[in-house]
């Protein structure tokens, strides 16, 4: 009777560990699969170098969504971004990949534009910028110069 | 049988001389490739080489620029939302603005051509808007990717956006205009560009007058 007990709690405080750890994977790996809210646009990059799914999506530094999925499509990056459901990004907003200071993590960057265009849900940017790639331009300064 | 041969052969070779012209009549990279020949000229021309027309070379430069590059679009997407709320006059003004700066920028830059080699790597179409890629290899060998960007009015196809190294023009004038309008005013930006402009016509006099 007693050791039931004891094999109950144990359980019990197993299963608590295991729904913690749950929680603790999804909020540090920013998935957001119940109810994901807000809608998709796509942009094609000519490379992504390093931004992942799950990166942040910013305008002036807020993040306004998230990157949802990198696939291919004819040799190019498709990144599709999750928008937060305020905000409406004009049909010549510019997307570009920044790094955090000089060495950090990749993020999306949107400038947003003028146009009384709007890019409704599933649709494009049409206005992309890939990241820098300061190795190659490094090495462009390093051997250019024969 | 040897008659009907010749004249497949003299079809075929007509097919074959007209079907280029007819595929690429209206495609975006023709449309750059010829305005660009056309700035070439114009560097190489050794009557426009002397110090002394430095003034009609730039102009004629300028002038093919007009033809190729729609100002007004770059203008209108670098200042984003800050373009809506200007009124028709404060945005004729503006345009004519940033072509002068553009010309400040660029025009000057590109006297100093030397006969680099420009190759045309292929373009997309989407829709109205078009992404012609080219390259630029130096004198040292080192290739410059430069992307246009452009965009159908009517028969036409207007350069609007020049990506460079995978930097954007509008994007880097967005970044700055936006910076400037925010922390003081549109007027502010408007002065600042006269100033820069003044200045700058100052030192060609200079530069003429030294002569």
């Amino acid at each position: 009777m007693e050791r039931a007990r004891v094999n109950i709690a144990v359980g019990l405080f197993v299963l608590i560990g295991i729904v913690a750890l749950g929680y603790l994977s999804i909020q540090l790996g920013r998935v957001s699969f119940l109810g994901a809210t807000g809608y998709v646009v796509t942009a094609d990059f000519p490379s992504v170098g390093g931004l992942k799914p799950g990166s942040t999506v910013e305008i002036a530094g807020v993040e306004i969504g998230r990157v949802e999925a990198i696939g291919l499509a004819d040799y190019q990056a498709r990144v599709t971004l999750r928008i937060h459901a305020g905000v409406k990004l004009q049909e010549d907003a510019i997307a570009s990949i920044k790094t955090k200071g000089l060495i950090g993590e990749k993020y999306l960057r949107i400038s947003p534009g003028g146009s009384d265009r709007i890019i409704p849900p599933h649709g494009k940017i049409r206005e992309v910028e890939a990241p820098v790639d300061f190795e190659e331009l490094l090495s462009k300064y390093i051997f250019g110069k024969v | 049988m040897t008659l009907s041969r010749r004249g497949f052969v003299s079809a075929a070779a007509l097919v074959l001389l007209l079907a280029p012209a007819e595929v690429w009549a209206g495609q975006p990279t023709d449309q750059l490739r010829t305005q660009v020949d056309r700035v070439v000229r114009v560097l190489e021309d050794p009557e426009l080489k002397q110090e002394s027309t430095v003034k009609a070379r730039r102009a004629a430069v300028r002038k093919i620029a007009n033809d190729i590059f729609d100002f007004s679009e770059t203008a209108k997407r670098s200042l984003a939302r800050h373009w809506p709320p200007r009124t028709p006059a404060e945005r004729e003004e503006f345009v004519t603005l940033f072509a002068d700066l553009l010309e400040r920028g660029y025009i000057s830059k590109i006297e100093v051509y030397g006969g680099e080699k420009i190759a045309y790597l292929g373009e997309t179409i989407e829709g109205d808007l078009a992404t012609v890629r080219t390259k630029i290899t130096t004198k040292q060998q080192t290739d410059i990717p430069i992307d246009y960007r452009m965009l159908v009015r009517g028969e036409k196809w207007l350069v609007y956006d020049v990506i460079i190294e995978g930097v954007s023009l509008i994007a880097n004038y967005r970044t700055q205009f936006n910076k400037i309008i925010t922390t003081s005013s549109y007027q502010e930006l408007v002065r600042r560009m006269k100033t820069k402009q003044e200045e700058f016509d100052e030192d060609e006099r200079k530069r003429t007058s030294q002569r």
